[in-house]
């Protein structure tokens, strides 16, 4: 057993046991640090196969930015207690299914093995090369993407006039204008 | 270290963020579910690149647009339930039904 | 100005057009609007009728026509056009003075009728529609002014419809009619089936060529002659005619003179190359139109009111026509419509005029009016003359031409039911004509009076007609050598000739017959009691119209409506309850069940998408 398996083994255990306690933990702080560490591990796996620049940015784009937006997210709809979240009713059929699913793929993949050449990675600058020149259109079209989305994200996010951020009392859906607080929307 | 081995691990991942999809409640944490299965996917394109692909780089390339993607993706949802919340006065999808029958 | 006749049957729809939209707001514009159109019509009749002799000097033109494309569907194009020959301007000329005439009678005896303006619009819609049949150039057109004619009839005989009879007799009239629309509207498509056209020139050549076999002439020709049966009130279709007297009486007089009954007369002349070719369709005519002529005669011998002594001598005379036409003379039947409609115009609005000045429509309430109103009954009594045939009376030239015409083209026997017909004609005419206006003055109609002016004034230009039409059968110039000059079929144009020995039988039988209803109903020498008692069973028959409307009433009760109502139940229990409510009823009951899926909640959709990977998965596994 050489190094990269002890260190495969290793961080495999790191990022399955990250995710399972991503969807099992009741606070959903756990669950967002749960998911920092997985995600961290992923970056490290990506080590392990020789994409030195993707771990950097798993651990830069997941790690530091996914993560926090997504603690944001969480701790701005706070609605029910943070420590005790409840599953909804099918959990325990959705357990069978993820099984079932993680049995059709093993069975695929075990049944399937590839051949596989001598492992190794680009270096940077290939990749670089690589991404602004075949890859260049495809590029920066996904920044537009990225920019439609966040303007996209800021006019949801905003509030509309009349509602002043705050959930309304009412469970009414239909009492979007309702200004118990300060009238005139924060915009 | 095998590429099946990261194979394994890639649905083993992936078959977690289902579970985590089909059982919570909180939107967010739905959310979450579904970053876990976007990076099964990437551990698998970056596996095959490494291991069959000659020229080494589409499966990292591929891995770089899926990361754009869910951070775009995160941004938007989060926007999502944050207004559903504002609505709703509640993060959890399964409350957010007055659109059914 | 043959290319301006459009306006002719354009300009009373105007009227129709203006007084159902703006007429509400201008209701005393009414009576001038539908007048003025039509009095412009009218001219405009004139018009044409000087360019008809200015450019028919010509040997060879037998019509002119003009016509537009209006459809042009797959191969075929439908045209909307006029045909301008003798046929269509007779009728023109009868349509358009007696709808003038009427409706200057009409701004005095409609005077006090909240709904006058309504009045005029769809009597102007009727002379419109009329005029539009006898104008155009092919079947569709002249299909839908027919149904027009029809609608119009519904809603004037219906035009007092909160009287439950005046309702009956406006849905009697249009179901009546309707059901020879059908063998009319089966016979044009016929038609349009087997030569693809529907304009009459294009059609008659097909006819003359043989492009048309025998079979499918007479068939054809019988088809169209339901349509006539029912426009024209012949049996067995005849029953509304009589009871289409519920409207008001200007109606009555347009109906029987000049428009709905002529049009069956009308299209039989017009297709009148089809009953040429074909024997037994025009054997069918004649027999049919003897038939009607014969009944309807013998009715009006015995009923007691007015009008419809009225009514059954119209359906007398329109059988008299198909009479003619059937045994080949068009030229006669043509004639006898022309008089006819001047004549019987007189008598309708005599009619009214008597109703009106005394209250009464039984004749045996009457007697002797003619002190309290001379001038009707000097017109009532030129009307009576003509259609009973007394020369030099218009019916008795048309009554001769009608005669000789069955003579010509069938021989003695039907001669003689013509003869007899005519006796029939004169002996009704005397009766209606004494019982009224001679005799005794009964003390209840002393406030009996005279019409007013402006209801005379049309009756005395009919009178004139009637009176002097008759010799418009005479040659006079070299323009105008006759009727039969004018209005002849193929070739066959003839001058007026009296056959002495027919002339002197019919005119011994039209006096003879006006001298027997004087010695029964003034002189009183002919006891009409003991007459009646003799034959009661015969008379029974007669007043109750040969029993045809119980007739059709049991075939009603007992068979329509029974299928009717099985019918009914098939709809009910098949169509609706299981094949339209069964079929809402599934989709209900389905998704009551299936909206249980519909959760609105994400997980159980997203679980469902997992299983459906699951699923095909296995499915790939298993294969």
């Amino acid at each position: 057993m050489d190094a990269s398996a002890v260190a495969f083994s290793f961080l495999a255990v790191m990022v399955i046991g990250g995710a399972l306690g991503v969807v099992v933990t009741r606070n959903v702080a756990h669950a967002a640090l749960f998911l920092l560490l997985s995600l961290a591990s992923v970056g490290g796996v990506f080590i392990l196969l020789v994409a030195e620049f993707l771990a950097l940015v798993q651990i830069l784009i997941y790690g530091g930015a996914i993560t926090i937006v997504l603690l944001f997210a969480l701790m701005l709809t706070r609605a029910e207690e943070f420590t005790n979240v409840r599953d909804n009713p099918q959990w325990a059929v959705a357990a069978v299914a993820a099984l079932s699913i993680f049995g059709v793929l093993g069975g695929v993949i075990l049944n399937n093995k590839l051949d596989t050449q001598e492992l190794a990675g680009p270096s940077l600058e290939e990749l670089g090369t690589e991404l602004f020149t075949n890859w260049v259109i495809p590029f920066e079209i996904a920044s537009l993407v990225l920019l439609v989305a966040l303007i996209g994200a800021i006019i949801l996010a905003r509030a509309a006039d009349g509602d002043d951020g705050q959930p309304s009392d009412a469970q009414d859906p239909s009492s979007l204008t309702d200004t118990d607080g300060t009238p005139g929307g924060r915009s | 270290m095998e590429l099946y081995h990261v194979e394994l691990l890639s649905a083993a991942l992936f078959a977690i963020g289902i579970y985590g999809v089909l059982a919570r409640r909180n939107s967010v944490l739905i959310l979450i579910s579904i970053e876990l299965m976007l990076n099964a996917v990437n551990i698998n394109a970056v596996a095959y690149s490494a291991f069959l692909d000659p020229g080494r780089l589409v499966g990292q390339v591929i891995t770089i647009f899926v990361i754009t993607v869910a951070a775009a993706e995160v941004g938007l949802a989060m926007a999502i339930i944050l207004r559903l919340y504002r609505t709703m006065s509640t993060a959890n999808a399964d409350e957010a039904d007055s659109m059914k029958w | 100005m043959m290319e301006w006749a459009w306006l002719i049957p354009a300009m009373p729809a105007i009227a129709f057009f203006f007084l159902a939209t703006a007429g509400r707001c201008l209701p005393n514009w009414s009576a001038i609007a539908a007048t003025g159109t039509m009095a412009v019509a009218f001219i405009v009749f004139w018009f044409v009728l000087a360019d008809w002799f200015s450019m028919s000097a010509l040997p060879e033109v037998k019509a002119f026509g003009f016509s537009f494309d209006w459809i042009k569907a797959g191969g075929s194009t439908f045209t909307w056009g006029m045909v301008i020959d003798p046929i269509s301007l007779v009728m023109v000329g009868l349509v358009t003075a007696a709808a003038l005439g009427i409706q200057i009678y009409t701004w005095s005896y409609m005077s006090h009728e909240p709904r006058f303006t309504w009045f005029f619009a769809v009597h102007s819609l009727f002379a419109a529609a009329m005029l539009a049949l006898v104008l155009a150039d092919n079947l569709l057109l002249l299909y839908i002014a027919w149904e027009l004619v029809g609608i119009c009839s519904y809603l004037l005989i219906g035009f007092f419809y909160d009287r439950r009879p005046a309702a009956e007799a406006a849905k009697k009239a249009f179901i009546t009619t309707r059901i020879g629309d059908v063998g009319l509207l089966i016979g044009i498509l016929l038609l349009f089936a087997k030569t693809g056209t529907f304009e009459l020139s294009a059609i008659f050549t097909m006819v003359e060529n043989g492009g048309i076999s025998e079979t499918v002439i007479t068939a054809a020709a019988v088809l169209l002659f339901l349509g006539a049966i029912g426009k024209s009130a012949q049996f067995p279709l005849h029953v509304w005619l009589p009871d289409a007297m519920e409207g008001p009486t200007p109606v009555s007089a347009l109906v029987h003179s000049a428009t709905m009954v002529v049009a069956g007369v009308y299209l039989v002349a017009r297709m009148f190359p089809f009953y040429e070719h074909s024997e037994s369709a025009a054997l069918m005519v004649t027999l049919i139109g003897a038939f009607t002529a014969v009944g309807a005669a013998a009715i009006a011998l015995v009923v007691t009111d007015i009008k419809r002594i009225l009514a059954y001598s119209t359906l007398t005379d329109l059988g008299f026509m198909l009479f003619a036409l059937g045994a080949g003379g068009l030229t006669a039947g043509m004639f006898h419509l022309l008089i006819h409609g001047f004549s019987k115009a007189i008598l309708f609005l005599g009619a009214g005029s008597i109703s009106h000045g005394s209250g009464q429509t039984d004749i045996r309430q009457m007697g002797g009016l003619w002190r309290k109103m001379p001038i009707t009954a000097v017109i009532f009594g030129i009307g009576a003359l003509s259609l009973g045939g007394v020369p030099p009376f218009g019916g008795f030239f048309s009554k001769d031409e009608v005669i000789t015409a069955v003579f010509d083209g069938r021989g003695w026997g039907f001669m003689a039911i013509a003869l007899l017909i005519g006796f029939m004609k004169a002996l009704y005419m005397g009766r209606v004509f004494f019982a009224v206006f001679l005799g005794k003055l009964k003390p209840e109609n002393e406030h009996a009076h005279e019409s007013s002016m402006v209801m005379l004034a049309p009756m005395l230009v009919f009178a004139l007609l009637a009176l002097f039409g008759g010799f418009l059968a005479l040659s006079y110039t070299d323009g105008y050598q006759g009727f039969g000059y004018f209005v002849f079929e193929g070739t066959h144009q003839h001058p007026f000739h009296l056959n002495k020995g027919i002339a002197i039988g019919s005119i011994a039988l039209a006096v003879s017959g006006f001298i027997l209803a004087w010695m029964a109903y003034v002189q009183g020498s002919l006891k009409t009691e003991p007459i009646i008692k003799r034959f009661s069973g015969v008379h029974r028959v007669l007043i109750n119209k040969y029993y045809v409307d119980e007739v059709y009433q049991w075939v009603i009760d007992k068979v329509v409506l029974v299928f009717g109502r099985f019918i009914a139940f098939f709809d009910r229990a098949f169509i609706n309850d299981i094949g339209i409510n069964g079929t809402g009823s599934i989709v209900t009951t389905t998704g009551r069940f299936m909206r249980y899926v519909q959760s609105g909640k994400l997980y159980t959709y997203a679980m469902g998408m997992i299983v459906g990977f699951l699923g095909l998965a296995l499915a790939w596994w298993v294969s």
